[in-house]
């Protein structure tokens, strides 16, 4: 069978090795090697067999699956092992299009746009890797690829703390991926696994005692848990947010936070339910902590970019609440939110840099009214808050309303808590967009201009799929419910 | 036996031999141009390796094998007290060591062709590694530290063999000191270990680990031996002298010192403790001072635990502390020897085969970065980190090669330290209980580690240089050689440099060829003395 996922890896690799060299055309080489990417991710789409029934996958429940031999010894078996299910299927496809939106949004780079473009192929080169890898090398050789470039995005292209946020970002990332690392090898040898493979920990890891389990839920929870970020350990996000250029921030928000919870569900939830069951109130307590910290967090804000920026906290709140239901229904939820976040987050967090660009500051008390000025650029944060807010026909509502229902029905009246949060938060936002978009102008410099082409271009690619996957969610829904996990028909 | 069968099974020994014989009968005829000895010393070595190689099993070159398969890794009966046996380990590491040696040798040959001294420079690089290879090959006690008093005498020797420069003179004055009171140390050990087994051969104590009723005796025995080959390994906090003595020897004697030298102390670590550690593996054990007899492998395990944690630490803060380019090395060089500790502490065939990559790794990353500095200090760099900087614009393929040893040292993917350090880390988490937490301690201390090479790849890509960077009158190079024509590093260094930066990225990416070879030899040592 044709290596589909590695040729996928090839193509971003040259492309991203092309574009590093490529001096001041890097941006023509990015944007090819960005289309080619969604037309292959497009054609994994097209091509993923339906389930169930499905049984020609090397690795049982992947598809597209790959295997070779990588280290092979008496005592550890690691191999190079690629795969994909529903869950993956939806998060790659998340990758190609934020990948080519930044691209194209962010155009005008004019400082080293080589090593801008190179960086923001690598970063998204690293989460595909994460999303397809089934082995725990693998896995964190992606893992860990993903954070340098970002290191670098922020460290160089960023705001004026810039040093101070990437080194903090490093920091508290890379720690967290020792204590990962460190629980995905007691994973593999305490369970006896007879390779690092997926599917051989998945196979051997349900005979570990309880509390094992527990144990090894509780470091692989933390390690994946300070990439959602759940409080008290995000304190590295609204910097890292704030600081890193447009793109950084995108990407930020859309994919890496969504690497946390996508190895949780990978290889802790699926892998360890036992562990999970016997730490869910821990789980529950640090989800409804980082949901109502998060949303209070965001009101507090003056600067449009902080403001998203918290909002991220309390929204993946609610997703770590859905993973923690343990049902089949929380983890649709979950999958759809996570989907759902990485697209209105980013339009969101590029509406914050064209507002700086056009009126040289993001504090939204300063500049009132801003519509008759710039309507593009206000319908574009017009969509992003109702998005946000959960406004029915766009993305975030088919997500938002699982994971309620989800909630209810695992949790019953415990579902008030996010429920009430959602509307006082849906009550802000409207507040805010009153004050930024409807109000009375005020200090709107003379010279100030509505959105270049370029940046327009990669919000209305964002806007287009809030609105089609929020009229027809189904598309990612059947997709994600047949991957083989926890009570959806593929098992 | 008649000789030829006798002679066999030594003729990588007997090729170092000869070749220190010739280079000084050549220095005695007034042939003293660096080519000439330089090239005895590399053909010496590279046949020496290959013959090694063929030792190990290696299927092309198996017309070469000097020691039948029947000879090696045999397992030592009850009673046999053998002098020295050949184990696949044993082999490994004469790999190892004559790698070391090799690269130095090479690197050396880019030396002034005129330059006074190089006969003995050779000449005695030969004799030190064969000291080290029949260390490698020792199996008892006596017959081991009189093969590490051979490498000693002859590195105090090279370090200040240069004879004009006054830190190198100093540093070979310290080193002559230390070395002299550590040998005494570890004599004085072995010979309480003697008083209470009457045995110096390593598998007799080895089967009668922690027997008999002399506890104190044993215990001090032990001790003493711990503290002798932990200035030989430079463990913290036995390490003072070290960072003085790499940092005053001629550069090229300092990567030989860090890479070759050094490991003897680890390779005598392996030998004489793993014995007593792997008699009573953790699962077996029972409580350490039982009545009359000791239980020495928890004993044993907790304290070169306890050495690996605080070597790694103290070598990481203190390196982040230096200024200096050869200081920093020097330091990340101890915090090394930390990581090869843990293989010792844990015992496991796994954990042994971690730290003997370890050190394989470190032959090229750190070895391949002091051949660096060594040129780099012949083309008017000063000693300072701050001295480098646009180093990695102004010559980009030496900035990448010294880039990627020091990523390599940092542990970053992809490159051979990682796999080293993710195979060493994985074998204490299988070895479960406390030594998962020598993982944690690892794994926070390479995390450290990223930021003082993270410092210098900074400097040397991101800083713009001082527009003069050579006060005036000031000696280029101090001990190092000056101003070379063929890119001002000379062809034998390019090549030693070239060759490094390639290992470190070939097994980096595919690490099973020699990763195989040293977990069956690690198998096979843990199997032979059990």
């Amino acid at each position: 069978m044709f290596p589909l996922l590695s040729a996928v890896l090839a193509t971003l690799a040259v492309g991203t090795v092309a574009t590093f060299v490529a001096g001041n055309r890097a941006r023509w080489v990015a944007l090819a090697t960005s289309v080619a990417f969604l037309a292959e991710v497009g054609f994994l789409f097209l091509s993923y067999p339906g389930w169930p029934g499905y049984n020609g996958a090397l690795v049982p429940g992947f598809a597209d699956s790959e295997s070779y031999s990588w280290i092979s010894l008496s005592w550890m078996h690691i191999n190079y092992t690629v795969g994909v299910d529903g869950i993956s299927l939806v998060m790659i496809l998340l990758t190609a299009v934020l990948q080519l939106a930044t691209v194209v949004y962010s155009w005008a780079e004019t400082n080293r746009p080589a090593g801008y473009f190179g960086l923001v192929l690598l970063t998204c080169l690293g989460c595909f890797g994460v999303f397809i890898a089934l082995d725990v090398l693998l896995f964190f050789l992606f893992w860990e690829a993903v954070l340098v470039p970002m290191f670098f995005l922020i460290g160089y292209w960023g705001g004026p703390q810039r040093r101070y946020a990437a080194i903090k970002f490093f920091v508290y990332t890379h720690v967290a991926s020792i204590v990962m690392l460190v629980g995905l090898l007691a994973l593999v040898f305490y369970s006896g696994a007879s390779s690092f493979d997926f599917s051989a920990i998945y196979a051997s890891a349900r005979g570990l005692t309880v509390v094992v389990q527990a144990f090894l839920f509780l470091a692989l929870f933390f390690g994946f848990g300070v990439k959602f970020p759940i409080v008290p350990f995000h304190t590295w996000l609204p910097d890292a947010h704030v600081e890193a250029p447009t793109g950084g921030s995108v990407l930020l928000a859309g994919l890496l936070l969504k690497l946390g919870a996508y190895g949780l569900i990978r290889w802790a939830v699926e892998v360890l339910p036992s562990g999970l069951h016997t730490v869910q109130p821990v789980v529950y307590v640090v989800a409804f902590v980082s949901i109502i910290w998060g949303s209070v967090l965001s009101l507090s804000q003056r600067d449009l970019k902080r403001l998203v920026a918290y909002s991220s906290i309390n929204h993946m709140g609610i997703v770590l609440l859905a993973i923690a239901l343990d049902s089949s229904l929380g983890l649709l939820a979950a999958v759809l939110l996570m989907f759902a976040h990485g697209i209105v987050s980013a339009l969101l967090f590029m509406t914050s840099g064209s507002m700086h660009h056009t009126f040289g500051t993001r504090d939204i008390p300063t500049v009132g009214g801003i519509t008759p000025t710039t309507p593009e650029l206000s319908t574009f944060i017009m969509v992003g808050s109702l998005a946000s807010l959960g406004l029915p026909a766009l993305i975030s509502f088919p997500a938002e309303f699982t994971a309620l229902l989800a909630t209810w029905n695992t949790l019953a009246y415990w579902v008030f808590v996010p429920l009430i949060i959602l509307v006082v938060t849906a009550a802000f936002y409207l507040w805010m967009m009153q004050r930024l978009l409807f109000g009375p102008p005020k200090a709107i410099p003379t010279a100030a201009h509505d959105v270049p082409w370029y940046e327009g271009t990669g919000m209305a690619i964002l806007v287009a799929l809030t609105v089609l996957f929020g009229i027809l969610p189904g598309l990612l829904v059947n997709v994600i419910m047949s991957s083989p996990i926890k009570g959806f028909p593929g098992t | 036996m008649d000789f030829s069968q006798f002679a066999g099974p030594f003729l990588p020994e007997l090729l170092l031999l000869a070749g220190t014989l010739v280079i000084f009968l050549l220095d005695v005829l007034g042939l003293r141009r660096t080519e000439v000895t330089g090239g005895v010393a590399v053909g010496a070595t590279a046949f020496a390796l290959l013959f090694v190689v063929a030792d190990l099993g290696f299927a092309p070159l198996a017309a070469l094998a000097t020691v039948p398969s029947s000879q090696a890794d045999v397992v030592v009966g009850a009673g046999a007290t053998p002098l020295y046996s050949f184990t696949s380990l044993g082999f490994v590491f004469q790999g190892i060591f004559l790698l070391s040696s090799l690269l130095v040798a090479l690197a050396s040959t880019s030396r002034p062709s005129n330059e006074r001294g190089a006969p003995i420079f050779y000449g005695l690089l030969l004799l030190a590694t064969l000291g080290m290879l029949l260390a490698a090959i020792a199996s008892d006690l006596i017959f081991l530290l009189l093969a590490i008093e051979l490498v000693s005498i002859s590195t105090y020797l090279l370090v200040g063999y240069t004879r004009r420069d006054v830190r190198s003179l100093e540093a070979a004055m310290k080193f002559y000191i230390i070395g002299a009171l550590s040998t005494v140390l570890s004599f004085f050990g072995a010979s309480l270990l003697f008083g209470a087994y009457g045995t110096t051969n390593l598998y007799a104590l080895r089967a009668l680990a922690g027997a008999g009723s002399f506890p104190v005796l044993v215990l001090l025995g032990y001790g003493f031996l711990i503290a002798g080959l932990a200035f030989k390994a430079t463990l913290v906090p036995f390490h003072a002298w070290a960072v003085d003595v790499y940092d005053g020897a001629p550069t090229d004697v300092t990567a030989f010192l860090s890479t070759g030298s050094k490991k003897v102390g680890i390779f005598a670590f392996f030998l004489v403790f793993l014995g007593p550690v792997l008699v009573t593996m953790p699962g077996a054990g029972s409580s350490p001072f039982s009545s009359g007899s000791v239980d020495l492998g928890p004993v044993l395990q907790l304290t070169l635990s306890v050495l690996a944690v605080v070597t790694m630490t103290v070598g990481n803060v203190l390196a982040l502390l230096q200024k200096e380019m050869k200081r920093m090395l020097a330091y990340s060089s101890i915090s090394q020897a930390g990581y090869m500790l843990i293989g010792i502490a844990i015992g496991s065939s796994p954990a042994l085969a971690g730290a003997t990559l370890q050190m394989f790794a470190h032959v090229f990353m750190k070895g391949g970065a002091f051949l660096v500095v060594a040129g780099v200090a012949g083309l008017g760099v000063g000693p300072l980190i701050d001295d480098w900087k646009g180093l990695g614009v102004r010559r980009p393929l030496l900035g990448v090669a010294f880039g990627l040893m020091l990523l390599s040292l940092a542990g970053v993917p992809l490159t051979i330290g990682f796999v080293s350090k993710f195979v060493l880390f994985s074998a204490a988490v299988q070895a479960k209980g406390y030594f998962v937490w020598l993982a944690v301690a690892g794994l926070l201390n390479s995390a450290l580690s990223v930021f003082y090479y993270a410092r210098v790849l900074k400097v040397m890509y991101f800083d713009r240089p001082a527009p003069a960077t050579l006060p005036a009158g000031a000696v280029v190079g101090g001990s190092d050689p000056p101003v070379l024509p063929a890119g001002g590093l000379g062809y034998g260094r390019a090549l030693a440099i070239a060759i490094a930066a390639v290992v470190i990225v070939a097994i980096g990416i595919y690490p099973q060829p020699v990763l195989g070879a040293i977990q069956a030899a690690a198998q096979h040592f843990v199997n032979v003395g059990a």
